[in-house]
């Protein structure tokens, strides 16, 4: 987990190529290139919470829809560039009522408390009308950043494209600190955990704080670019596309977040394209909404590490999933014993 | 070698003197795959029409039209995408779109790329040609059908009716416009009760049972036909008849009298479009279409994707025959000029199809009849009644 200069330098020159990229290219290409930067961020916020602290959520897609309102809400009202972190801020706060119940439950019980949580949400974003426009969706302004609105496609794609490379970075971040550790200790033993002197309960809140507040940031992101927050577009079919990217990417790994996303979001497009030079329409839309499926199983019976897994395989580096399991073995305890060091000199 | 330069000689000369010819591209996507692909004969029904010049008259104006008939899966980040490449991949010169919340979510989009738009949602939110002149709809809107099954029932005396709705846009929208405007008052009827349900519901007896006790002359369900599936057969386990209840356009599905047999018997929809095989001048067309392909989808939706590529050719027909026999080469122009033409059809003759309708107002035809299940297949009954 690891955030070295080196890594953090490679990050970043990929962030200003794909943003140039981005903001050279058509529409099309700048609008691919936004699409997969909003859903890795949401991948991130994703695999913070599942990937590093454990904690099984299926309300994923109503806290990206939160983030979408409030953003959208915000935004509006003349907000500006401030209605993106009012996303986040909602998407945090939301989010960490959602977790109140994993203070309880544990496992399969508290993910089904998510799933509640998903249909709640998603029943208020349709009745709360003065706010939301119920049914109708929400038709969202352009964000407007320093006085001027962001109109073109391919000013999206710089601006989602250096959010999520800040994103990745201070979420590497954070796993560097006694925090980040501490949600590694919690994810493999809550027992363990509590006997290391980590406080179990404030640890799950933090990661469903900031995890929320990242998914609150894609909510935000899909918004404005989008122009429409409909209750439809979060349902829980968008927490099942986000887990899918995780676990295509790799569980665990930051890397694979973004990998992941990239792929679920460019597949269909890649199979679209293939297929037109087939006859059959139908068929190759129905192979389309196949491939996910397949695609998943075949990642969970061959390589549950995901695709950076894969790619380390074959000799490519960067930062896995494996590398983090392959570390846990010592690492939650040396990671423990400096989380119950750091407890220990703040008593 | 000496026939291959005579050869190559005339074939450049006539390259020289002959008018080039263009591509036209024109965009469709749909549903191909996804929660509504019952209907999705529309985007197929666009595609063969325009293929069917292609075929039969070399394409508009002797110019081949490319079309690009892709998927939406009715997800608006699928459908957004697909209109970025539409509009700037593939330089098309009008798109159709499908689903109210893309229409929406793009209606400034559009404004700003300048491309003919037609949705196949029926919303009226999304018309509205004064702020969105390059948006167009293809036939009356949700509320209009509505109205003219209200106009039906008030016509045969009817007087208390129970609206029906699923709990999402395209369920409550249209009722609440319709209810606000007073029309229903104004036509002397009476509504006694509104019912909502789950859009995803798999029984609603107890609604069903609700509906009883009201006692109405019609029930008007603004649902998809899962849902007026689901409607019927509980309304038949609670003892009424389906005569009672009148759907829209996209309640006309084989799939109604076909899994409930007797219990569809008497079930009317608004019938926007001639059916399928109907003996009408554009079915001509359709069965000499069939002759040398395959027609994938035979219903009233492709009957109306018929007419959508009929508005299309003739618009830029038009566009082409102005521009002296040329596509015009600048996208924006040609664009512009179309959406011109398409807002300029007037006494458009569609083939049978619907009766003859001015574009001016964005939607063309606002007249529908009711069509009823008699002996398992959709009958009208009665003729045209308009919506205005």
């Amino acid at each position: 987990m690891q955030m070295t200069m080196r890594s953090f330098f490679i990050g970043l020159a990929l962030a200003i190529v794909f943003a140039l990229i981005g903001y050279e290219a058509n529409r099309f290409v700048a609008y691919m290139i936004y699409a997969v930067a909003i859903s890795a961020i949401g991948a991130l916020s994703l695999n913070l919470l599942i990937g590093f602290c454990g904690q099984i959520t299926f309300a994923q897609g109503a806290l990206v829809g939160v983030g979408a309102y409030a953003g959208g809400i915000l935004g509006n009202a003349g907000w500006g560039g401030l209605s993106l972190l009012g996303a986040g801020v909602f998407g945090a706060l939301v989010s960490m009522l959602v977790g109140l119940p994993a203070l309880r439950l544990r496992g399969l019980y508290f993910a089904i408390s998510t799933l509640a949580a998903q249909f709640i949400l998603s029943y208020l974003f349709k009745i709360l009308q003065p706010l939301t426009n119920g049914v109708s969706g929400l038709v969202i302004k352009p964000l407007s950043l320093f006085g001027r609105p962001v109109a073109s496609d391919q000013e999206y794609a710089v601006i989602c494209v250096a959010l999520l490379f800040l994103s990745w970075a201070f979420i590497a971040r954070v796993m560097q600190t006694n925090v980040g550790r501490a949600f590694l200790v919690v994810r493999e033993s809550e027992l363990v955990a509590r006997g290391m002197g980590i406080d179990v309960s404030q640890t799950k809140l933090k990661a469903f704080l900031l995890s929320g507040f990242f998914a609150g940031l894609c909510g935000g992101l899909f918004a404005f670019t989008s122009r429409l927050a409909n209750p439809e577009a979060f349902e829980i079919g968008l927490s099942v596309d986000q887990t899918a990217m995780i676990i295509v990417g790799g569980l665990g790994s930051l890397t694979g977040s973004i990998v992941g996303a990239a792929f679920v979001t460019l597949l269909p497009e890649a199979i679209e394209r293939l297929g037109e030079l087939l006859p059959s329409a139908d068929l190759v839309s129905a192979f389309r909404e196949m491939a996910f499926g397949i695609l998943i199983v075949l990642f969970l019976l061959l390589e549950p590490r995901g695709l950076v897994a894969l790619a380390r395989r074959f000799g490519m580096r960067g930062e896995s999933a494996s590398s983090v399991t392959a570390r846990l073995g010592t690492g939650v305890v040396q990671s423990g014993v400096a989380v119950s060091a750091q407890n220990r000199r703040e008593a | 070698m000496k026939r291959l330069l005579v050869g190559a000689a005339i074939a450049g000369t006539l390259a020289i003197v002959a008018p080039a010819r263009a591509e036209i591209t024109v965009c469709a996507w749909g549903t191909i795959t996804g929660p509504d692909a019952l209907v999705n004969g529309m985007t197929y029904g666009t595609r063969d029409y325009l293929e069917y010049l292609n075929q039969t008259k070399g394409g508009i104006a002797g110019n081949k039209v490319r079309v690009l008939m892709l998927d939406g899966r009715y997800k608006l980040d699928e459908e957004l995408k697909v209109y970025r490449r539409c509009a700037d991949q593939e330089q098309a010169v009008v798109i159709n779109g499908w689903s109210t919340g893309a229409s929406k979510a793009l209606r400034d989009q559009i404004q700003e790329d300048g491309i003919p738009f037609i949705s196949e949602s029926f919303a009226s939110e999304v018309l509205d040609p004064q702020k969105y002149p390059f948006t167009f709809i293809a036939g009356p809107t949700y509320e209009q059908q509505m109205i003219i099954a209200l106009r039906d029932l008030a016509a045969k005396g009817g007087k208390r009716v129970v609206l029906m709705f699923s709990d999402n846009e395209y369920g409550r929208g249209p009722v609440n416009v319709v209810k606000q405007s007073g029309i229903i008052e104004k036509l002397g009827l009476q509504v006694v009760d509104l019912v909502e349900y789950r859009y995803d519901a798999q029984d609603i007896t107890a609604q069903m049972l609700r509906v009883k006790g009201k006692n109405p002359d019609l029930v008007y369900v603004q649902g998809s036909t899962p849902q007026v599936l689901v409607a019927l057969r509980d309304a038949a386990k609670v003892g009424l008849q389906a005569k009672l209840f009148v759907g829209n356009l996209y309640n006309i599905s084989p799939a109604i009298p076909e899994q409930l047999g007797p219990a569809a018997e008497g079930f009317r929809a608004v019938q926007t479009y001639a059916f399928y095989g109907d003996n009408i001048p554009a079915m001509k067309e359709i069965e000499t279409y069939a002759q040398k392909n395959e027609v994938e989808k035979k219903d009233i939706y492709f009957i109306k994707g018929w007419l959508k590529g009929k508005v299309i050719a003739a618009a830029i027909e038009k566009v082409i025959q102005k521009n002296n026999g040329q596509v015009p080469t600048d996208i924006k122009t040609f664009r512009k000029a179309v959406r011109d033409e398409m807002e300029a059809l007037k006494d458009f003759d569609t083939g049978g199809i619907t009766p003859p309708f001015t574009y001016a107002d964005h939607q063309g035809s606002v007249q529908a009849r009711v069509a009823e299940i008699k002996n398992g297949r959709y009958t009208p009954v009665g003729g045209w009644i308009d919506a205005r």
